[in-house]
């Protein structure tokens, strides 16, 4: 960590333990991955392979969903595939802004409420400092967070393909989805949120308004289903990248903003 | 010539634009020295001590610690300064341990270093026992000691000591106050206490300034500042019931009092007293309280700046 300094590296240490000793950071961290990734997947396949296709609604949908590759699955397969790269990467990417806003949260907003962001600012750190220092312990968090979560999603559904005798889940939109969306949405949560602290007088305000992000990601995903688009690997990328320009720029202005002065009022 | 420790110079800052916090603030104050900054509630106490280590912005004038701008150099002044204000807290989750090896390694003090200086701090402020326990199940006055053991973790040449008594019983006001003057006056560590307890403050410093509703009164040491109040040193003489001595008050408890410009005219006095034939049971010199002074400057709002 050559780039991150001692007192940097105290402050990442300080904001984990701290998001780990407060109770509604730490279930958030816990229980939105094990929803999202591990249970829903879990019930979603028990329910695909019991409950006969005839019952099931809407399936003439879901597979004129399927892309023309994979048209000759089964009822049961298509589902499946259908839920693995429609609606499971939705909640998916909702753990890396989830836990990237709560991070952010606890670590800027949870820091001035407690009155200690004044203290840390007389400390020789410069607010650049500080500020790098924060955002990168909440990236890391959300990062390892988020690696946790897809190591047991992929094994979930792996599972999944195996017991439906369908080909291995990742392919390029899932790619993008881990190595470009992900972190571009990590990055979002935290700076969104450091811009939010700046107003928010207490965590829990800050967690209420950082729910506004979550709905475009639902609309994006929604939008498939409503037949509005078809979200494909090459539209992920440019999604993707149209956040990470929207993160550098948000990164610039909250940098700037970041003053003492203002934090304190 | 000798450098100032701290230094403003027209210092102002308003926060809504219109009302000003702090006018024209003007002091110095010397290294090595107690300087008092004395002065009501919302007199602008804190807000010079946040302008002093850049936190706030001026809205005019400078402001410098050891020669280096608060504004422009901030985290240099930060590391040689330790500061407690009564709004900067600490980690309510942390040991008292934890918070003192977390505040070491922010001023780059690495471990095994960081652990030596808190276990050093913890048995300086008395607090050895409690290292181990969370800072939320420590009393006001455990909190407070380890705040002032927080600014001492980068052995600073200057405290900014805002309030370091407030919420303490007299105990363990006593004993802080016991150890702001062994810093002085052992290792040379200036300190600029902003206090209401005037009587510590008399105890402590060397020189003082009273700012009321953003302005300075008066500063100077508390001979100089009394004399700008007119408030002179007395002298005190207790003789037979039967005397009356000219030029005297008399007050409630048998003792002839006046008012004596310098120290040196008091043996003048007393021998003149004897020539005229009185008896001198007891004498005594009574030097202007701060509180006096204090009152004096406070009530009339009508101040100048004595060096």
């Amino acid at each position: 960590m050559k780039t991150v300094s001692l007192a940097e590296q105290a402050v990442i240490r300080k904001d984990f333990h701290e998001v780990w000793d407060s109770n509604m950071a730490r279930s958030t961290l816990l229980v939105v991955p094990l929803l999202m990734v591990v249970i829903i997947p879990i019930v979603f396949l028990v329910i695909t392979c019991n409950v006969p296709p005839s019952q099931v609604n809407g399936v003439d949908q879901i597979m004129k969903m399927l892309p023309q590759e994979v048209r000759h699955f089964s009822i049961q397969q298509g589902t499946f595939y259908v839920m693995t790269n429609t609606l499971f990467p939705m909640f998916f990417l909702m753990i890396p802004l989830m836990t990237s806003t709560v991070a952010a949260a606890s670590s800027f907003v949870g820091e001035k409420e407690r009155g200690t962001l004044e203290t840390l600012a007389l400390t020789p750190m410069t607010l650049q400092k500080i500020f790098h220092a924060k955002v990168l312990g909440c990236v890391m968090l959300s990062a390892i967070v988020t690696a946790i979560s897809f190591v047991s999603f992929a094994i979930v559904i792996s599972v999944g393909d195996i017991v439906l005798g369908m080909p291995f889940f990742l392919n390029w939109s899932w790619l993008v989805c881990v190595f470009l969306f992900a972190p571009a949405v990590t990055v979002f949560g935290v700076v969104f949120m450091v811009l939010v602290s700046a107003k928010s007088k207490s965590y829990i305000e800050a967690i209420q308004t950082s729910g506004y992000i979550i709905v475009p990601l639902i609309l994006l995903f929604i939008g498939q289903f409503a037949g509005v688009f078809s979200l494909n690997a090459p539209i992920l990328l440019m999604i993707s990248v149209g956040i990470i320009v929207v993160d550098v720029i948000l990164w610039f202005v909250t940098a700037r903003s970041f003053q003492t002065e203002k934090l304190l009022r | 010539m000798e450098e100032l420790a701290i230094q403003t110079d027209r210092l102002s800052k308003t926060y809504d634009g219109s009302n000003y916090a702090l006018r024209d603030l003007s002091i110095d104050v010397r290294q090595g020295e107690v300087f008092g900054f004395l002065g009501p509630n919302g007199a602008g106490k804190t807000t010079t001590v946040k302008l002093l280590n850049g936190l706030l912005k001026p809205n005019g004038g400078s402001c410098s610690v050891m020669g280096l701008s608060s504004t422009l150099r901030s985290p240099e002044v930060h590391r040689i300064c330790g500061t407690m204000t009564e709004s900067s807290k600490m980690y309510g989750q942390m040991t008292g341990m934890e918070n003192l090896i977390f505040f070491a390694e922010t001023s780059d003090i690495a471990m095994p270093k960081a652990k030596e200086r808190a276990e050093e701090l913890l048995k300086r402020m008395d607090l050895w026992d409690a290292r181990d326990k969370r800072l939320g199940a420590y009393s006001t006055g455990m909190a407070q000691r380890l705040s002032l053991a927080r600014t001492l973790v980068g052995n600073p040449r200057i405290l900014f000591l805002d309030e370091p008594t407030s919420g303490l019983d007299p105990e363990s006001a006593k004993s802080v106050n016991s150890l702001i003057d062994s810093l002085a006056r052992d290792e040379g560590v200036t300190v600029f206490l902003c206090t209401h307890q005037l009587r510590y403050a008399q105890d402590l410093c060397e020189r003082y300034a009273i700012i009321e509703k953003g302005k300075l009164l008066v500063s100077g040491s508390i001979e100089s500042i009394a004399k700008g109040a007119r408030i002179f040193i007395k002298a005190a003489v207790r003789v037979p019931d039967r005397d009356q001595l000219e030029g005297f008050e008399r007050d409630s408890g048998g003792w002839w009092k006046t008012d004596l410009l310098r120290e040196e005219d008091m043996p003048r006095l007393l021998k003149k007293l004897v020539t005229d034939g009185h008896d001198i049971y007891e004498a005594k010199i009574l030097k202007p309280t701060l509180e006096d002074v204090y009152f004096q400057y406070v009530r009339s709002g009508n101040g100048e700046v004595l060096q």
